[in-house]
């Protein structure tokens, strides 16, 4: 077999090595089967990277179901866009592996953990690596589960279980409109298979409106997995998780599942620019509502929790006006420097002793050097401020945007300032200024071991140079990943052509809009920097906050809106479907039906006589009925 | 072959039927009316004296019995079947050698099952008496 | 063919084998025979061959029917345990022999090309099972059933015997293809009356074997009564061999009067449909239920005989094998689970004595668990695949014909849900001993390669589907 399979084969393995025997195997070699099988994948892709011709391939490993004219096979696809995710998937995978081991050496469930950990690697390259939507959904399917397990992995707390059970229900409704996305592409297509499906596709007018309802159901289904309004609730809570945990899935990961999909329809998307207008608008008021509720909160997580909110929300902006390249490319951007950033707070989280609130820390860049570093390097490149990666990925989001209308682009720099302002305060708070904990905490205050801060170093290496992978021709770049991935959009730019057009911008133009983004990166930084550090503030405590504040600090209360739209509707229709129709429909229909089965049960029993005889009898008029029925022609002439 | 009988063809069968079946009852009816009968009480009775009856008129027999009258049945019919593969193996013999002679070493192969169920027999012990 | 033979002859070796002091070696000794003739078997893969002047034919079909009856043999025979230690009462290696000699027969019924080899076939195969019936000689219920067995079975042999010297009375052969020939149009005369009634009287006597209903009677007194391991030989194997006869002797020889039993079949199994399932939900032993359960999927596997398209064989392949597979698993755990506590000390097989399992034996419980949900047919498991390809094939056959029985087999599969999930139920559910029940090695690793192909081929039916 071929490397390909190798590559969710190996982590794979090591979640059943691990998950059988976590109880009996020793946790160094938990440790090492777990990030080590990850590690050899990530080996393989780069070998299948480093060979690949640039011809897209399928691997069949076999036909999965046959049956009537639906044939669907287990099969993998091989091309740029997979090779992208896989590399991204295993390389920050493998890092934070590394990383576990050092911030999970004391917990007792070490075992599970990496059995965990690796299931949702293997599940998270299914749905990279399959040929259909049907694969893709197995996988779909496999990383929810997975991160429904591991976010209720301490699950003696019971909050943390309903976070778990949240982010479950709120991917479950996603996952519906996915379902019916693929039905309704099986029976216009009669395929799953994403070469079929695009090549049919291919032949159809725009604004074709089956096209729109897959497209917009595909979305529901993106919008559940990565965090869109109006589901993105699940993800700030999704936080209960182990840090780790936080990183890989809930930040570089599984919630681009959404953004890889649409980008691998972008066929599709292109063909329904309705749909693509939706994905826009709904990214942008995504990215604006996650970095405004990002400004006032307090807990360490919770505010890179939002920041991913919004950062996925740009994505979609992205999408929206089909920039399908800026998109993929700040999904692995945003990787590596949203990875760096939770894996920086959980060093953090680790050296205060599980302390969250950023109130009652300060001071810590002494005690956490290399933390310290790295999360400033983190930070800037989330900031947008050159050279460092983010800045290069949303530049380019926001010129396309610019392009694609006036006003969204305006709203995004806006938000691009808030990102810069809310990311400094955490900075700030976290590492300048006094200490503000406990006499304990800071006694007990140290920069983590070596396998904790080795992922941060190689993280924020990343992210500081990733951002040349695809520099833009203005600063004299060769744009190499929007090469790369170019022959993915040739279908696409062959059907609507207009949709990538792009009205030849002057390079003063262009100039002039990064110059424009960065300053207003920096303005967040320099209010930041008067705020915190000049003025010392610190936020206030819970409750005493005022106005617009307040409102911002209960996230708008949506969870309470929520809560009273759908919650308790469905409770109350939930109760009177139990007190009222339970008992009309199942007590009287039902067990009748039941009890009448049974009653017949009983008379039939009674023909079982035990007497030979009467059994031979029964025989004899079997036959004798037999021979009646079918020769009565015979016999009746 | 001829196929095509008459239903008079199947006369024959028929009074051979009757004549079985005539002969049957006939007898039993003859053998029960002209035999002498002479009913008494005593007579009637079901006891011939008072004497109790000693034991079943069941007796079981040992098993050993129907074991060696089962295995005497099984070679036997086997040995039957030795008879017409004999009367024909001539005939073979002067049509073809080869045929012959695969024929001959099919019924070594039976016999030698034969004589492996017959050694089994005896190691298993049936045919010792005492055991 | 390769197999027929050196099954005999291994039997034989077996009979040999149990003159040694050792009686440890007869299991493993077994097992090998049964693997060896398995791969005996699997070597005229894609050939065909016919033997002894049109008596056997071996072909692809074949070999999956024979694959698969030699798979639950290893199966059943793997979850034996040399049938105690009493030297007087109990005799391992005949016992084994005569499973032997078994699948012998039930390999002939597979590949007959001969009436004649059909009836010795199913001679061979029922007279060994009336022997394992009663092989538990001092119970008084085993006796009786062996006594019941033999008595119905003799029976019905004597109905098919007669049907089959009909069937020669009408055509002039013993061969397949040459009653195929006749009925599909040769006589200038019409198809003699004999002929009709002859094809009925061979059908009386294999849905006899089958237990099909109203021929079903001697099933639950038999199954409930013969030891719980021959009861698991016999509900897979001699339904496996029977199905494969009588598809074979139906659409080789009987094409041309599908008119005539189709209208038999569909009957049949309506009413194996209703009988089986309705009664099995009253039952209060496992054993028992489990018994009707084998009669209801008869009916099943009877709509796939019934539909007769080409589509049948492969069908009633992954039926036979899904049932079969699950039906050894849910043998294997009643075994257990009923010496636990015998009462009056027969094993006690009632639905009470799988209360609690779930705490006693996770492994158990879980196994149990995915073999009744695959024989429920719910989809992950291959018994709903197995369901599935047999509905398939009625619809295939059209719903003027097949509506009917669909709509039965349907609605039967739900009344099917409530008494397999009984023993779910009492088992997860319920409480009762708390005392762990221990397993052997290679028993848990039979159970846990059953419960892995249950939903292997649930997950991935065409991985076996390729071959068939």
């Amino acid at each position: 077999m071929s490397l390909l399979l190798l590559i969710p084969l190996l982590p794979l393995i090591g979640f059943l090595i691990n998950g059988i025997g976590f109880r009996k195997i020793p946790k160094t070699l938990v440790g090492l089967i777990g990030a080590g099988t990850v590690v050899a994948s990530f080996a393989c892709v780069l070998f299948l990277f480093l060979n690949f011709d640039g011809q897209p391939r399928v691997e069949k490993v076999y036909d999965w179901i046959t049956v009537g004219n639906l044939n669907l096979s287990f099969s993998f696809q091989l091309d740029q866009l997979s090779l992208l995710f896989m590399l991204i998937i295993t390389g920050v995978g493998s890092l934070i592996h590394l990383y576990s081991i050092g911030y999970m050496k004391h917990d007792e469930g070490f075992g599970k953990f990496f059995a965990f950990l690796n299931l949702f690697i293997f599940f998270m390259l299914l749905l990279v690596m399959g040929s259909n939507y049907v694969i893709l959904f197995i996988g779909w399917e496999g990383v929810g589960l997975c991160s429904y397990l591991l976010i209720g992995f301490w699950n003696k707390n019971a909050n943390y279980g309903d976070a778990a059970r949240k982010a479950f229900i709120m991917n479950r409704i996603g996952d519906l409109g996915y379902l019916l996305a693929v039905f309704l592409i099986l029976t216009n297509f009669g395929s799953v298979e994403f070469t079929d499906v695009f090549r049919q596709a291919a032949g159809l007018k725009a604004g074709n409106s089956t096209i729109l309802w897959i497209t917009l159901l595909l979305f529901v289904g993106a919008m559940g997995k990565s965090a869109q309004i109006p589901l993105y609730t699940w993800l700030p809570d999704a936080m209960a998780g182990p840090t780790p945990v936080s990183a890989l899935i809930h930040a570089a990961t599984m919630v681009t599942a959404g953004i890889y999909m649409i980008v691998r329809s972008n066929l599709l998307y292109t063909l329904a620019p309705v749909t693509l207008e939706v994905v826009g608008w709904i990214g942008l008021a995504t990215a604006l509502l996650g970095a405004s509720i990002g400004l006032f909160q307090n807990d360490i997580k919770k505010i890179l929790a939002y920041s991913t909110v919004s950062q996925l929300g740009y994505m979609f902006m992205g999408l929206g006006v089909a920039a399908y390249t800026p998109a993929a490319f700040h999904v692995m951007t945003h990787a590596f420097f949203k990875a760096l950033l939770f894996l920086g707070a959980g060093s953090v989280i680790h050296a205060m002793s599980n302390e969250q609130d950023i109130r009652n820390m300060g001071g810590l860049r002494k005690a956490l050097p290399i933390t310290f570093l790295t999360f400033l390097i983190g930070t800037i490149a989330i900031a947008g401020i050159p050279p460092f990666a983010g800045f290069f990925s949303k530049d380019e989001i926001l010129l396309h945007v610019f392009e694609h209308n006036k006003l969204m682009w305006g709203i995004g720099v806006f938000t691009s300032m808030l990102t810069s302002f809310y990311m400094f305060r955490l900075l700030f708070l976290v590492f300048f200024g006094n200490f503000r904990g406990t006499h304990e905490q800071q006694h007990h205050l140290h920069e983590s071991p070596l396998t904790m801060t080795l992922p941060l170093m190689a993280l924020a290496l990343l992210s500081a140079i990733g951002g040349f992978f695809n520099v833009p021709e203005v600063l004299g770049g060769g744009a190499k990943l929007a090469n790369f991935l170019a022959p993915l959009f040739a279908a696409a730019q062959n059907v609507r052509p207009e949709a990538f057009a792009m009205a030849e911008l002057s390079h003063s133009t262009e100039l002039a809009l990064m110059i424009g983004s960065v300053a207003v990166a920096m303005i967040g930084l320099a209010a930041a920097y008067v705020i915190f550090i000049s003025r010392k503030t610190v936020p206030v405590g819970e409750g005493q906050e005022h106005g617009l504040q307040k409102v911002i600090y209960h996230k708008y209360y949506v969870d309470e809106l929520y809560d009273a739209v759908f919650v308790r509707p469905v409770n109350a229709l939930s109760v009177f479907f139990h007190q009222v129709i339970d008992f009309l429909l199942i007590d009287l229909l039902v067990e009748g039906v039941g009890k009448f089965v049974k009653g017949l049960s009983k008379e039939f029993r009674l023909a079982q006589t035990g007497a030979t005889g009467f059994y031979i009898f029964a025989m004899v008029i079997g036959i004798a009925a037999l021979l009646a029925w079918s020769l009565r022609g015979l016999i009746l002439g | 072959m001829n196929t095509n009988y008459l239903p008079s063809d199947y006369l024959p069968i028929v009074v051979q039927l009757l004549a079985a079946l005539g002969f049957i009852v006939g007898s039993m009816l003859v053998s029960h009316n002209i035999g002498p009968k002479r009913h008494s009480k005593k007579k009637d009775d079901p006891f011939e004296c008072g004497i109790p009856t000693e034991g079943d008129a069941r007796t079981p027999i040992s098993v050993k019995y129907f074991l060696v009258a089962i295995l005497f049945v099984l070679f036997d019919v086997e040995i039957i079947f030795l008879y017409p593969w004999a009367v024909n193996f001539l005939d073979w013999m002067k049509e073809s050698r080869e045929m012959a002679i695969a024929i001959f070493v099919e019924m070594i192969l039976f016999m030698g099952l034969l004589l492996v169920g017959f050694y089994y027999i005896i190691r298993k012990g049936v045919l010792n008496w005492n055991q | 063919m390769l197999s027929i033979i050196s099954l005999s002859l291994f039997g034989i070796l077996n009979l040999f084998l149990g003159f040694l002091k050792s009686r440890r070696v007869l299991l493993p000794a077994t097992l090998l025979f049964i693997a060896l003739a398995f791969a005996a078997n699997l070597l005229d893969w894609n050939h065909q061959y016919v033997y002894f002047r049109d008596m056997l034919r071996t072909n692809n079909l074949f070999i999956n029917f024979s694959s698969i009856i030699l798979l639950t043999t290893f199966l059943t025979v793997a979850i034996s345990r040399s049938f105690g230690t009493d030297e007087e009462h109990t005799h391992p290696a005949e016992y084994y022999a005569i499973m032997l000699f078994s699948v012998v027969g039930a390999l002939m019924m597979v590949g007959f090309e001969n009436l004649i080899m059909l009836f010795i076939g199913l001679e061979i195969l029922s007279v060994s099972l009336y022997v394992l019936t009663g092989s538990d000689k001092r119970s008084l219920r085993s006796n009786e059933a062996a006594l019941k067995y033999f008595l119905m079975g003799s029976f019905a042999t004597g109905i098919f015997l007669f049907g089959i010297a009909l069937v020669y009375g009408a055509t002039g052969s013993f061969n397949l293809s040459a009653i195929g020939s006749y009925v599909s149009g040769g006589p200038t005369t019409g198809i003699s009356p004999l002929l009709y009634v002859g094809l009925l009287f061979i059908l009386a006597g294999m849905l006899f074997k089958v237990s099909a209903a109203p021929f079903h009677f001697w099933t639950p007194d038999v199954y409930d009564g013969a030891p719980t391991l021959f009861t698991a030989f016999m509900s897979t194997v001699v339904k496996t061999a029977g199905f494969a006869a009588l598809y074979r002797l139906l659409t080789v020889s009987f094409t041309g009067v599908y008119g005539l039993w189709w209208q038999v079949l569909t009957g049949v199994t309506v009413l194996t449909l209703l009988v089986g399932n309705i009664t099995a939900v009253y039952q209060s032993s496992v054993k028992r239920m489990l018994a009707y359960s084998s009669v209801s999927h008869a009916g099943y596997l009877l709509i796939a005989v019934a539909a007769k398209t080409p589509q049948s064989p492969s069908a009633i392949l992954f039926y036979s094998l899904a049932y079969s597979i699950a039906t050894i698993t849910g043998f294997a755990v009643l075994i257990l689970v009923a010496e636990q506590k015998p009462i009056e000390g027969r094993p006690d097989e009632r639905y009470e004595a799988f209360n609690g399992l779930a705490k006693r034996n996770p492994l158990l419980a879980f196994s149990l668990a995915v073999s009744m949900v695959s024989l429920a047919g719910i989809p992950l498991t291959a018994g709903f695949w197995g369901k599935f390809f047999v509905f398939s094939t009625a619809v295939d056959r059209g719903m003027t014909n097949m509506g009917m029985v669909l709509v039965v087999a349907v609605l039967m599969s739900v009344v099917g849900v409530y008494y397999y999930f009984r023993v779910i139920i009492a088992s997860y559910l319920k409480t009762g001993d708390s005392e762990p029940i221990g397993i052997r090695p290679l028993y848990r690793f039979i159970l846990v390669l059953t419960t892995a192909l249950t939903i292997g081929l649930g997950l991935f039916p065409d991985v076996v589907r390729q071959l068939f």
